[in-house]
């Protein structure tokens, strides 16, 4: 607007030069560039200062309690008594505490694995079977993913439940008569692994849905020319499915890494981390630490190693996350 | 244009409204001096609106300008709710905790010492189980508000129907009489004499006194767990044999609570739980017919005439260091304390905390049973650790459902659980 008007006005005094004219039309725009240039981060400034405010400030937070002693004594008198690194020696000289690092993390990466790898059939299966019978099984994972936490976690525990388990009664109708009255939570590791399977199930419409959407944008052209070709299944999957889906699959399996590593609620209401402390994770280390025990101030030293290990596991895809900001995954 | 100009009327109308509701609520509490709130916490179910109504309207004439502010709190995820209060600068003035709380919370003083009121508070006729519970350091973090303990529940039909004449005296009359049911009862694949989950761990505790043993001993202020010993080992093989006995079907790898076991008694299957009176209270109320066919008795010791020692669950009533209106919170104690309302807490089926006067109590069996061994009434460790013990992972638990599943041996079950138990206490 301003630089029709200048160009307006410019034009009786000086009719004829192209110049001139180019001068009034730039010189706006040079002037005022200070403020162009600043204009997009003034912009955001209210976003990234929110962002900040809920993000980076209970990080900033969790980050400083861990080197405090934070007690309920503490939080009710309102000290400050600094210990310096005494929550992370207390912890990392824990011996429980390694058992349940790697507990933890093999927990993780099993757990990601099959959710992911499930999910992916699935998302290729959809691809395959008629209209009908794909929206039935979209309607049934759509409504194992709306499922509330809990309430799904409360399922399982009766599907598991020793006495009146529908698993149990099940296994004995079929024959497996030694599974009258077998307890799936005697040990941690059957424990982990129901609730391993609960996270499954509730982790793949998620992730099938994403994958499908990937391996719907696969151009049909690229399978007709593999099929001209002669290349069985599996070659075609190899060469035409696998370079479009790889991005994509790297992205979830991150994502499921993130969500699956913290998981809490799941094992928490399941047996508590127990039998025995047997299938205590991180997360339930961390809230024992924190909730039962009022020391809030090792809980948070947990949790900046829980941040730190995370970290350590997905530093590879995070190198390639900054690496490739242009490219191509 | 347009747009905008209605934003911007959007937005004045916004302002005002909200500029209403802050001189609306000013003018609520801008007005200070005389009228004071005091804020009340009790629990779910600990005293009826009976008591509570007539407690409040005495409390409020006797006291111009007081309204009190009463809330009921549920006992689920309480110990949170109660650290977030405490730590707030607005807490609540009167508290009820749970008697394993109290440590916790008295010992990183966050509430107010009535030592030096105790007089006023009927000092002399408190309940000893729960007095222990709220003495740390020497010093009284509270008073006792009511208690109540675990009792046989039996159905008394079906113990007439198998020849059981009297309420059994001793633990092996109580074994005879749950051999009895199950002979009388042999018909019914159904039918459990005794009704016994894995990890009623308060249960476990009773038999483990009664050996003479305990859960954890004290070396001055610290300490460690006594699970291995040969009492607390006699406790848990008593235990089993009473789940063996029985035959009963109960998960053994659950309490009390999953599924809540007077549910199961009230479908009429079951000959006796060992429950508290709210639960027998909760069955009647499922199934009408059973209140005039359930009688309880105290649970007996392996000395023949004798009750078992029993775990004492109760609540004390505390003021939080932080209340603005402590006196005020002291009287309401001291009202709440009178003979009055501690008999309309025995009326109601408890243990009075604050009075030695039971009579009251005495005039239904369950109440009777409950009177008889309420003075026999034990605690856990009065430690600040305890409360870790309950909220987090109950190695007690463990051990039952370890040793009950033959998952582990007793020696390596008890050794186990006694090394947790060490830790958990400890830290």
């Amino acid at each position: 607007m301003t630089a029709v008007h200048t160009t307006d006005a410019a034009v009786p005094t000086n009719s004829s030069s192209a110049p001139r004219r180019a001068a009034p039309d730039g010189a706006p725009r040079r002037r005022g560039s200070a403020l162009d240039r600043a204009l997009p981060y003034l912009l955001l400034a209210p976003a990234v200062v929110a962002i900040l405010w809920l993000i980076g400030w209970p990080v900033l937070s969790v980050l400083v309690t861990s080197f405090r002693k934070l007690n309920l004594r503490e939080l009710t008198r309102g000290e400050v008594v600094w210990t310096g690194l005494d929550n992370y020696a207390e912890i990392l000289g824990d011996p429980a505490f390694w058992g349940i690092a790697v507990r933890t993390v093999v927990f993780t990466g099993l757990v990601v694995v099959v959710s992911v790898l499930a999910a992916l059939l699935i998302a290729l299966l959809m691809r395959q079977i008629s209209p009908v019978v794909r929206i039935v099984l979209q309607v049934a994972m759509l409504l194992a993913w709306a499922m509330p936490l809990l309430a799904a976690t409360t399922v399982y525990q009766w599907i598991f439940d020793q006495q009146y388990g529908i698993l149990n009664k099940t296994l004995v109708k079929l024959g497996f008569d030694s599974f009258a009255g077998y307890s799936w939570f005697s040990t941690g590791t059957s424990t982990l692994a129901v609730i391993g399977l609960l996270i499954v199930w509730q982790a793949i419409p998620f992730l099938a849905f994403s994958l499908y959407a990937g391996a719907i944008g696969i151009p049909k052209d690229r399978y007709e020319a593999a099929g001209i070709d002669g290349a069985s299944a599996w070659q075609t999957f190899r060469a035409v499915t696998w370079p479009e889906l790889r991005p994509l699959l790297l992205m979830v399996t991150f994502l499921s890494l993130l969500w699956d590593f913290k998981v809490f609620a799941q094992i928490w209401a399941m047996r508590k981390g127990g039998p025995d402390g047997g299938s205590t994770t991180l997360a339930v280390y961390q809230y024992l630490e924190g909730i039962s025990k009022s020391h809030f101030g090792v809980a948070a030293a947990v949790s900046v190693v829980m941040v730190a290990l995370l970290g350590l596991l997905t530093f590879q895809y995070l190198r390639r996350l900054v690496r490739s900001q242009e490219g191509e995954l | 244009m347009k747009g905008w100009r209605g934003l911007a009327v959007g937005a004045a109308a916004l302002a005002v409204a909200v500029a209403g509701c802050g001189t609306s609520s000013d003018g609520g509490s801008g007005n200070s001096g005389e009228p004071k709130t005091l804020t009340v916490w009790l629990m779910d179910g600990s005293a009826s609106t009976t008591l509570t109504d007539a407690l409040h309207k005495e409390f409020q004439d006797s006291h111009p300008g007081v309204t009190v502010k009463y809330e009921i709190q549920k006992w689920n995820g309480i110990q949170e709710k109660l650290t977030t209060a405490l730590t707030s600068n607005n807490p609540p003035d009167v508290i009820e905790l749970g008697n394993t709380q109290t440590a916790k919370f008295a010992a990183e003083e966050t509430l107010t010492d009535l030592s030096a009121d105790m007089a006023g508070l009927n000092g002399d006729q408190w309940l000893g189980g729960l007095e222990d519970s709220l003495t740390w350091d020497g010093k009284k973090y509270g008073l006792p508000f009511y208690a109540a303990n675990r009792t046989v529940i039996y159905r008394t039909d079906l113990f007439e129907a198998a020849g059981i004449t009297a309420a059994p005296k001793s633990r092996d009359e109580w074994v005879a009489a749950i051999e009895k049911l199950k002979a009388a009862n042999a018909a019914d694949p159904d039918f459990q004499p005794l009704y016994l989950p894995g990890q009623s761990w308060y249960v476990l505790l009773s038999f483990i006194w009664d050996e003479g043993g305990d859960v954890a001993k004290s070396q001055g202020s610290a300490w460690a767990g006594a699970l291995d010993t040969p009492q607390a080992k006699a406790g848990l093989e008593f235990y089993k044999k009473l789940v063996d006995t029985s035959g009963t079907k109960a998960p053994k790898d659950a309490d009390e609570a999953t599924p809540q076991q007077m549910e199961v008694f009230a479908t009429g299957k079951v000959g006796m739980m060992i429950g508290l009176p709210w639960e027998l209270a909760g069955a009647v109320k499922a199934n009408a017919d059973l209140a005039s066919k359930t009688s309880a008795f105290a649970i007996p010791s392996k000395t023949s005439g004798k009750t078992a020692p029993v775990f004492l669950g109760g609540s004390n009533l505390a003021i939080p260091a932080g209340s603005k209106n402590a006196d005020l919170a002291k009287e309401y104690l001291k009202l709440l304390s009178s003979a009055k309302y501690q008999g309309m807490l025995a009326e109601g089926g408890a243990v009075p905390g604050t009075s030695t006067d039971t009579s009251k109590l005495a005039t239904t069996p369950i109440g009777k049973a409950l009177a008889e061994s309420a003075p026999n009434g034990k605690v856990t460790p009065t430690t600040p650790s305890w409360a870790a013990v309950e909220a987090g992972q109950n190695p007690l638990k463990d051990m039952l459902t370890a040793y009950l599943t033959g998952a582990k041996p007793l020696d390596q079950a008890t050794a186990d659980a006694n090394t947790a138990l060490s830790k958990t206490l400890g830290g």
